[in-house]
Formats: structure tokens, sequence, C-alpha cells
């Protein structure tokens, strides 16, 4: 037995096949990307820990995501806000996590997508399970995920195979073998996933380009929400999930800190939709009378309420530096943010 | 620490360099290889650290006083010593609140409405394995059948030794102390073969476990409702698949770890679901298990020296004991049950019908034991009895009209792997890894090993624990 043969010939191979697999996918049009997991969420949890009182944390769906961006808020105020917000999640879970288990007390920005803020408060069900799994893995993170995780990002950041996405953009080989199909056996009704968002390590995240230029790419993300919107058989639990946001927000305004409420933009199918099964009237402005929150809501804003968004639910990156600037201008007239440098 | 973690390479790369460097003497290599083992332990939780090191100082003193002491009913207590706080630990943190749900049940059975409040505790990693380490030693030393460890650096080391830490292989004071006297430096062939088995290993964990058959066993049995027949057996065989791969995976990673140190760690698999029979399968499944609880407790229970009964009833205990050890539930004690069932009737049978063993009969018998085994795999996944009822329902009947949840491609994933694995098993029984790597040919060795090391790359394990890290 010559190991020795056996380990250079296995060496050799093995980077001659992960070069190969890399130029593969390079030239299938993927790239380099952060992924938006637990761990890399955890890291701005943990900011808040020292945050102070002039500090801004972001709280929501993935409209808060996509559509405030730091460095415009940044410029504008002086202070880079710490992106919490959850794709697919209601902000409760995380809200409560923050009220309950730190002391901040600055100023907590919490968007309002209809669907999920008002979906559910049962720990099962996917709004809340998720963001609920991302404060569990903050809690219970031992330094070896941690270690782990920043080991992983310089990798992430060099290799376009290293990807965690899912659906039809995933390319580990899981995702691979997911897309194998034999016959169908059991029937799946849930169109394509494309992976529509780029994040920074800082979770500042936009929405791919392509989006915007490949009209077939953002259809295929609306037949996502016109299939979630019909799939949703579980109606909303408004009361639920407002005494229980009501009960945090009290709290949290008691000890100094400062609630904003906001509204993000959405179009076409999905703003039809949500005006329809969760019109405003009924759900978004009894909340903000309830809470006695400051409250935007894009559509009372001329220079918002026209904003277009390319798959119905999340603007273009520009849009969303257009937005966020104009966002704050409104919050700072408004005295909204009592410690921005405008101030 | 996972081994398959990037902290881990990074972590492995460095104890290397500081093992190889000309930097230590052998005893400060060893107090080198001690702190990164405590290191490896602790980066998933600092404080439990403070467990390893009582367990450790108690049979330290332990094993002292019982290698000097020579009234018995002394070194009773020594041992007595030991065990209690070693058994207390496992108790403490891994059956507390198992012993307390029990109990609240029993007593509201009588009329009691009695609420017990569960504690919030961690279960320490691995502490199920260096608890039967550390126990062993002091009752090998109560036997006089081991040699006093002679510094107490080398103790520690046995205890602590962070390839085998968590998840075994369970090792024998007097296999593993000795080897620490001695400047221990692996050749290059070991070196090499080390790297080889490390990249199995993490082959069988992250590829075949995590990729190919995990997310199929967790549909199955995380599904409320009960299951078509395929369905249910396709689940069972992926956790057949996959409790193998993850668990021989990590033995395969830390054999071939400490190899690469040098120092030599027992076989913990040998080809299992080639098994003929149950006596044969537990001498290839989980083999220090199996020893450690055949010399600490089927012996002493008065193994098969005092007739029939005792043999059987001893065998019982061992088995339901030994389930009971993987985790605290009724399942697992089920689980032990059926095997201690399948070994009493396996010994009924030859004790009455000798069958000569050929290779036609035997691979049939072989399937039909793995067949058997995977019944009991049943009671081992599912998390309560009425899942693990449904599952055996829906398999037994072959139910046709039970939910169907997979798709063709993964059920002909599973059956083609499983398949492959029990061939694979059963042309293996009687050689060995490196036996069938000497007969082939370098280029083939290396291309098979590139193969399994860019398969390891693209999946991208993404550091999901090994099932064992909770027994």
């Amino acid at each position: 037995m010559n190991l020795k043969l056996s380990v250079l010939i296995a060496l050799a191979l093995s980077v001659i096949s992960i070069a190969a697999w890399e130029l593969y996918w390079r030239a299938q049009g993927f790239y380099p990307t952060l992924d938006d997991n637990e761990a890399l969420w955890a890291m701005q949890r943990h900011r808040v820990e020292t945050a102070s009182g002039n500090d801004v944390l972001l709280m929501g769906s993935s409209r808060v995501l996509f559509d405030i961006q730091l460095n415009e808020w940044q410029s504008q105020t002086g202070v880079r806000p710490i992106q919490l917000a959850s794709a697919g999640s209601s902000p409760l879970p995380i809200f409560h996590d923050v009220v309950q288990n730190t002391n901040f007390k600055g100023t907590i920005i919490v968007g309002v997508t209809p669907g999920l803020f008002f979906s559910t408060t049962a720990p099962q069900a996917q709004p809340w399970k998720w963001p609920q799994s991302k404060v569990d893995y903050y809690k219970k993170r031992t330094y070896a995920q941690i270690s782990n995780h920043l080991l992983s990002i310089p990798l992430q950041k060099s290799f376009a195979f290293l990807s965690d996405d899912q659906g039809v953009d995933g390319i580990k080989l899981k995702e691979l073998l997911g897309k194998i199909k034999v016959g169908n056996r059991v029937p799946n009704p849930m169109p394509p996933f494309h992976e529509f968002g780029e994040i920074a390590l800082d979770r500042n995240t936009v929405l791919k380009n392509i989006a915007l230029t490949d009209t077939a790419y953002a259809n295929s993300i609306k037949k996502i929400w016109i299939f979630f919107m019909t799939s949703n058989k579980n109606p909303p639990d408004k009361e639920g999930t407002t005494k229980f946001f009501i009960t945090d927000a009290e709290k949290f305004m008691k000890r100094g800190g400062n609630l904003i409420l906001v509204r993000c933009p959405s179009s076409g199918g999905f703003k039809e939709g949500e005006d329809k099964f969760l019109p405003r009237i009924a759900f978004y402005d009894p909340l903000v009378k309830a809470t006695n929150a400051k409250t935007y809501y894009f559509e009372d804003y001329a220079q918002l309420k026209n904003l277009t968004c390319p798959e119905w639910s999340h603007l273009s990156a520009s849009d969303a530096r257009y937005f966020t600037t104009e966002l704050v201008k409104i919050m700072i007239k408004d005295n909204a943010l009592p410690n921005s440098k405008a101030n | 620490m996972l081994f398959n973690s990037l902290s881990f390479v990074v972590f492995l790369v460095t104890v290397m360099i500081l093992y190889y460097a000309k930097l230590f003497s052998w005893t400060n290599k060893k107090r080198m290889l001690l702190v990164a083992s405590y290191v490896f332990y602790g980066l998933w939780n600092p404080p439990l650290v403070i467990l390893l090191w009582i367990s450790t100082v108690v049979d330290w003193i332990a094993g002292n006083k019982l290698s000097t002491e020579e009234n018995p009913r002394k070194r009773k207590l020594w041992l007595l010593f030991s065990m209690t706080v070693n058994l207390g630990f496992l108790f403490f943190f891994k059956y507390r609140n198992f012993m307390l749900d029990n109990f609240t049940s029993v007593v509201n059975s009588y009329g009691y409405a009695y609420h017990a409040q569960p504690m919030d505790i961690i279960l320490p990693m691995g502490i199920s394995f260096y608890t039967f380490q550390t126990m062993s030693y002091s009752i090998d030393m109560y036997l006089r059948r081991t040699e006093r460890a002679r510094t107490f650096l080398d103790f520690c080391l046995y205890v602590t030794f962070f390839p085998q830490l968590v998840a075994g292989p369970i090792v024998r004071a007097q296999d593993l102390i000795s080897q620490f006297y001695e400047e221990k430096k692996a050749t290059i062939n070991q070196f090499v073969w080390g790297l080889f088995l490390l990249t199995i290993g993490l082959f069988q964990k992250v590829v075949l476990a995590d990729t190919l058959l995990s997310d199929t066993t967790d549909s199955v049995f995380g599904s409320k409702n009960i299951l078509n027949g395929l369905d249910a057996w396709t689940g069972t065989l992926a956790f057949s698949g996959q409790i193998f791969f993850d668990f021989a995976g990590y033995s395969t990673c830390a054999i071939g770890i400490s190899l690469m140190l040098g120092i030599t760690l027992p076989d913990n698999f040998r080809y299992p679901y080639g098994s003929i029979g149950f006596s044969d399968f537990w001498r290839r499944w989980h083999m220090t298990l199996s020893t450690w609880l055949r010399d600490y407790l089927y012996i002493p229970l008065g193994g098969n020296k005092h007739g029939v009964v005792r043999m059987y009833s001893a065998l019982m205990i061992t088995m339901l004991l030994g389930g009971l050890w993987h985790g605290a539930a009724w399942t697992f004690v089920a689980w032990g049950a059926l095997h201690g069932l399948y070994l009493v009737i396996e010994r009924m049978l030859k004790s009455k019908i000798q069958i000569k063993i050929n290779a036609y009969n035997g691979i049939l018998l072989a399937l039909l034991t793995y067949t058997l085994v995977n019944i009991t795999w049943v009671f081992f996944r599912a998390r309560e009895f009425s899942a693990a009822k449904n599952m055996l329902y829906s398999m037994l009947s072959m139910h046709n009209g039970g939910e169907k949840i997979l798709q063709s491609f993964d059920i002909l994933k599973v059956f083609v792997l499983t398949s492959l694995l029990f061939i694979c098993h059963w042309m293996m029984r009687n050689t060995s890894l490196k036996a069938v790597s000497e007969k082939i040919s370098p280029w083939v060795l290396g291309i098979v090993w590139a193969v399994m090391f860019f398969l390891i790359v693209i999946s991208q394990g993404s550091g999901e624990q090994f099932i064992y890290f909770q027994f």
C-alpha cells in the first residue's frame, strides 16, 4: 500500500475538482454571497447588549430587511441601525426578546407586514418559529458555533459554491439531489422559489438586480406570493398578536424606549390581497391606536406612495435607498428620532 | 466542537503543529494535548469542564486508594465512592427529569394532583461516555485488572483525550494510559492512514448521514399521521443508515485523529449490518460499549455461569440498562428490551437447532437480522410509543391507505443506499478496510479519497450534531 502516492493523488484531484466546481457555478452566473442564517443574525443581536439610547434597531419581516438601507439611514442620522428583521417572520418574538431580555431603550423600528404581523402567536407556526429559532440560537450559541461562523465568513465571501441557498438557487449537494424528480408521488403545489436578496455582514440587504431586469424572474416570485396568499387557510389572529405586542410595547416605552411602526410599500396583487383580507382600517389602525407609538404608513406620504415593488413585496435597491432617505427625512422632521445627529 | 466544523480544522492543525514541532518534551506535549482537550470540550460549554475535572479527581483518588488499600471493606467503600459520584452525575444530569416524570405519573395514578417542576438542566455532552470510561478504571483497579496510572497527567489525559472524549470509543485504562508512558509519534503511513480514516468518517457523517438520509428520517418520524407502509419502511431504513453512518463516522474520525498522533484506539464498529444473529450484531455494533456492558454488568450479574434462567435474566437486565444508557425515555428501554429478547430467543434456538452457515443461508440470515434490527430502530428513533406504534403498524401491515409523504426519488435513494450498505457490510464482514486498501492500487485509493473529499466539500455540512452526543 503506497499511501503517500494515494494522498498526493487525492490532494491533486481534490484541488482540481473543487476548482472546476467553483468555475462551473461561476459560469452559471453564481457568485460568492453570505448566508442569511441564524449565526449572522446572532452577530447583530449581540450588538444590542451594548447598544446605547442613541442606537436604532430594525425589526420586522423581509420588507424592513430589503427596504430600509443602513447606509442611507446612517448618512442622515449618524447612526447605523442594527438590522434584526427576519424574512417570512412575525416581528413579535424578536421584539419580545429585546424588550424582555435587554435594557435597550433607544429606538426600535417595527415593520408591519400585515400578513405576518397579525398572523399568529402559536409557537409552531412558521412566522413565529423562524424568528424564535434565531432568538433561541442566540441564547444558546456556543463558542464553537461563534468561531465556526467567523471562520466561514471569508470562505463564503470567496467561493460561489459555498451557498446555503435553498430552492431553485440551491447548489449544495442536498439541494441538487432535491431537484431530481422521479414521477410525482406527492404533489408539491409550491412554485419554484428563488433567493432574491443579497445580504452583507451587517445584514444590510438588497433585492437582486435580476428581479428588476428579468420579468420572468420577478413573476416567479409573484407566483410564490400568490401561493402563500391562496394556500394559507389559517385566519389572522388579530386580537392575540395585538395583545402580545402591546404588552411588550408598553414595557418598552415605559422604560423610555422610542417605538416606531412602519408600513413598507407593497404593490400589485400583494397589495390588493392585503387591502382585501387585512385592510388597514381593521388591522393596522387599531394597532397604532392601541400602542400609541409613532407610525409611518407609506401611502400617507406623497413621496412614498407611488413606489412600486418589482415582485410586489420588496423595493429595488435604488428605490429602497430612496425610500430610506425620504422616510428618515420625514421622521427627523417629526422629531421621531430624538437622538439623530440632525437633531 | 464538532469534527465536521471549521473550528475543528483550525484546532486540529494547531494541535498537530504543536505536537510534531520540536518545541516540547513528551510531558509537555501531553500537557498540550490535555489543554487542547479541555478547549475542545469547553468551546461547547466552558463551565461543564468542571464536571470533567471532578470526575477525573474522584477516580484518580479512588484509583490511588484502591492500589494501596488491602482492607476489603475499605476497598469496597472507595469503589462505592467512585461509582456514587460518577453515577450521581449521570443520574442528575441525564435521568433526573425522567425519574421525576415517572414518579409524578405513579403518584398521580393514586389520585394525587402532584405537579413536579422539571429542572431546565443541560445535558453535558458525552457524559455517558466519559463516566463509563472513568468508572471502568476504578472497577478495574478494584478488581486488580489494571495498574494505577503512573502520573496524574496520564490519568487526566486518559479521561479527557479529545478524539474520543464525547462519543467514544470507550477505552479501557490499560489500553490507553499505557500508550501515554512512552513518546508517541505516528509514522508517515500511520499519519496518512489516520487522515484517510478521518476523511471516511467525515464522508459517512456529512454526506451519507446528513445529506442523503437525515431529511427522510426526519420527515417520516416527524409525521403525526399513520403513514403508507412504503414511507414507513423507507424512513426506518433511512434511520438505520443514518445512525450507523453518524456514529461509525464519529468513531472512524476519532480513531483516525488519534492515529495521526500515533495513538491507537480500538475499533468500535465492524460492519454490523452484515451480522448473522444478534450476538454477532453486538460483537460488531458499538463494540466498546457492548464489551463494557458485558464486563461490568452482564458477567457480574452472573453471565452464563449460573444456569439458563440467571443467564437470560442477566442478558435482559444488561440490555434494558443498555437501552436506558442511550437515553432517558421508555422508548430506549423498549429498544433495549427488544434486543434482549432477540438475544434470549437466539440463544434458545441455538441450543436446539444447529445451522451450518454458508454463503447462501448466511446472507438470508443476515438479511433477517438486519430486518429485525430495523424494527428496534423504530423505538430508538420515535420520541413516543404512539409514534412507534403507528410506524410499526404501517410497516408490518404494509398499510396502503396511509399518508404518502416521500417522493419516489427519496424512496429510491434510501433503498439503493441501504442495499449498498447491507451488501458492503456482508462482503466486508470477515475482512477489514485496511486489508482491502492494501489490495487495491494507490491510484484507485487516491481517486476514491478525492471523490469522498469533494463530496464532503460540496455537501457543506452545517455542523449538525452527531446523534450520539446526546447519549
